[in-house]
């Protein structure tokens, strides 16, 4: 009864093939981008073989989504001073260099915190295809719905996440 | 006497912003304010809204918290729609909130709290590299575990959930979810593993029943010194160091409890409704104060917003609770300096006094007079604060303890749900009423207060276990839980007052996410990835 240690006798199933992770906060207008990309991708139908999270605020969480996946799709909300609604991809070389673990707040993650939090949790499963599409924000006070300019941006990302799985709309 | 100001933040490293400020004389701290830094105003965001909204839009108050939001409103709306809840139902959500929770004990322990642990300052305790063997941060062999498998208790709450974070499963007259014999056999298989792996193998060293069988202080020393498993485990081992670097001799805190309680009896609350609310627990409510035990009752609950950034300086009842905030400029001229209004209680024979949320609170509640056959009897908490009082020690081991307890809850809760029956009553959408809906989450009682006029929500307040905890001082001047806590802590180094972080952590706050708000830092190089520039 008294273990060891370890999860060798993990009886959870490792999940496969493709997930996409939306995060963000739906409660402050386009922080909820994300959330709100997932819940479009679910009303389409994306086929079997891709998982849809809302990974919501609970960043660590998004670490434990991304176990033994072939693929990420992560996508979420940015603020760098650019024109509302910008959408960016992070490169392959940007995703490598990942912030420090030591002094990361367990819940004031940004995706790349996800990302470092991820690599140490998930070692050997660590995914090695991993996307990261970043939005924009003009607005995220509380209660506020998507601004113009990011709403705008939701069928370029949209389609911009099924052509990095492979999946035409 | 040397005066010094210190201004620490953040402290809470979850969900967002707490600055506190405290005057140290002679190496100890005379006085502390708790300042939220940030206005959240979701009950501004329900106004005349649909009575359902409550479900969706509280999950997202927390990314921690989000199950014991969404049980805690569901309630508020089962009691306001006068519904029919299935046995079943009330299984599956009390499952489910007791899974975040247990999510949350060992990630809490090891990411947040047990950090501070391996603190320079503690270097010359004898005990002090084993606790950085076992501690510290992504390298600590305990920390490694703990936190790797917290997130098996929440795989069970998304069997029947749906998803974990930000369900919104749970709707009034039951459950959105048809679980399958194979859902329960998993959950079974899933919690087993984490018993074995975690609680047993390396928190407690023993089985969760002889753990439970601790009933007195005397028995927990006892316990430790047993047998080398348990003298070695994170548990015998976090008992030892708190003895050795002092953490069982502050952060005492106001001495006075709230617990509202959480986890019904299913047959006792298939029509849930305010007064029948206390008698249907299984982890009972109750106020603990100046060494009495009374029974909760919400009718006695205010909030006080006198030196909070909201308007005026009254103290009112959540059903007739106003949420007006005020330019904080504004407000510091008024002697306001907080967005955390004041939970109160009117104790009593004592009048309006802040309390103390959280699972010591739920512990002393657990040893209180007259229990029914269904609740919770526990007596092993009063006894420790009898003894040794309330600390930095004292909360967290009462935390800890509720891991063994809420596991054998949720492995009878499971076995207990009947397949063949029904998880849901459709409700009739009453166009008025009034609802109240608690639970206790993780860090403590979380409750909403919903009033539906004409079909659309008129009020609505939600008041968390952090208000509880880190309110500001209220209209008595009476200090919030968490200032009165840091008031006596001795600082040793005031370049790194770890005591401080301690005491704070100690009681789990966690403010509103905001999680997600960019600050912009990574700016710079993002701006090199432009793929649509000129959108």
């Amino acid at each position: 009864m008294v273990g060891t240690g370890g999860t060798e006798h993990d009886p959870t199933t490792t999940p496969t093939g493709t997930v996409i992770i939306g995060c963000g906060n739906l409660l402050r207008g386009d922080d909820g981008f994300g959330p709100i990309l997932v819940r479009q991708l679910w009303e389409d139908g994306v086929g079997d073989h891709v998982e849809l999270v809302d990974g919501g605020t609970a960043g660590m969480d998004v670490g434990f989504k991304m176990r033994g996946r072939e693929k990420v799709v992560i996508v979420d909300a940015a603020a760098t001073g650019s024109p509302p609604g910008t959408v960016f991809r992070v490169p392959a070389e940007e995703l490598e260099d990942l912030p420090a673990l030591e002094g990361l707040h367990s819940h004031q993650f940004r995706w790349d915190h996800a990302l470092a939090f991820g690599r140490w949790l998930l070692k050997d499963e660590y995914p090695s295809d991993i996307e990261v599409f970043l939005v924009e924000a003009e607005n995220i006070a509380m209660g506020a719905e998507l601004s113009p300019a990011v709403r705008d941006a939701m069928p370029v990302v949209k389609e911009l996440v099924l052509d990095s799985i492979g999946v035409r709309p | 006497m040397a005066t010094v100001d210190l201004h620490v933040s953040p402290l809470g490293r979850v969900e967002g912003d707490l600055d506190v400020r405290v005057t140290i004389e002679d190496g100890v701290v005379t006085s502390a304010w708790t300042e939220a830094a940030m206005f959240r105003g979701f009950e501004i965001i329900l106004q005349g809204k649909d009575p359902q909204a409550g479900l969706i839009v509280t999950p997202r108050i927390c990314g921690i918290c989000g199950g014991s939001h969404l049980y805690k409103s569901c309630y508020a709306l089962d009691v306001a729609w006068k519904t029919h809840v299935p046995p079943n139902a009330t299984l599956v959500r009390n499952i489910a909130q007791a899974c975040e929770t247990l999510q949350s004990i060992p990630r809490y322990f090891y990411a947040l709290f047990a950090i501070d642990l391996t603190n320079k300052n503690y270097a010359k305790s004898p005990m002090y590299e084993e606790a950085v063997r076992r501690f510290a941060p992504y390298v600590g062999e305990s920390y490694q575990h703990g936190v790797t498998t917290s997130n098996k208790p929440v795989e069970v709450y998304a069997i029947f959930g749906g998803q974990w974070p930000h369900s919104s499963f749970m709707v009034p007259g039951g459950v959105m979810c048809g679980p399958t014999l194979s859902d329960v056999t998993r959950s079974i298989a899933i919690l087993e593993h984490w018993k074995d792996d975690w609680l047993e193998g390396r928190w407690l060293g023993c089985s969760v029943e002889r753990w439970l069988e601790n009933r007195t202080w005397e028995d927990v020393l006892a316990w430790v010194d047993e047998n080398e498993a348990q003298h070695n485990s994170d548990c015998g081992f976090f008992i030892r160091y708190c003895q050795d670097v002092g953490l069982d001799a502050y952060g005492q805190g106001v001495g006075n409890f709230i617990a509202t309680g959480t986890y019904f009896q299913p047959d006792l609350y298939t029509d849930p409704t305010i007064d029948g609310r206390n008698d249907a627990l299984i982890g009972r409510g109750g106020i603990y104060a100046d060494g009495q035990f009374h029974n909760f009752d919400q009718a006695r609950v205010s909030e006080d917003v006198t030196h909070s950034f909201f308007e005026g300086t009254t103290s009112r009842h959540p059903f007739e609770g106003e949420t007006k905030p005020v330019d904080p400029a504004e407000g510091r001229k008024q002697g306001k300096y907080s967005w955390a209004k004041s939970p109160r209680y009117d104790v009593p024979g004592s009048g309006f006094v802040p309390l103390e949320a959280g699972p010591l609170a739920r512990r002393l509640a657990a040893a209180g007079p007259n229990p029914g056959a269904h609740q919770d009897d526990d007596p092993l908490f009063l006894d420790i604060i009898q003894k040794i009082g309330p600390s930095v020690m004292t909360r967290q081991l009462a935390r800890m303890h509720e891991a063994p307890k809420y596991y054998q809850w949720v492995r009878d809760w499971l076995d207990e749900i009947d397949l063949h029956e029904s998880f849901y009553t459709k409700p009739e959408e009453l166009r008025e009423g009034k609802g109240f809906g608690s639970t206790e989450a993780a860090r403590g009682s979380l409750s909403d207060w919903i009033v539906i006029e004409d079909g659309k929500i008129a009020n609505y307040q939600v008041v968390t276990p952090t208000a509880w905890n880190i309110g500001p001082r209220d209209g008595n001047e009476a200090l919030g839980p968490i200032e009165q806590a840091l008031v006596g802590s001795p600082i040793v180094d005031q370049e790194d007052p770890v005591e401080l972080g301690h005491v704070a952590r100690s009681f789990d706050s966690c403010l509103v996410c905001t999680v997600h708000a960019y600050d912009g830092k990574t700016g710079r190089e993002l701006s090199k990835f432009v793929i649509n520039g000129d959108m």
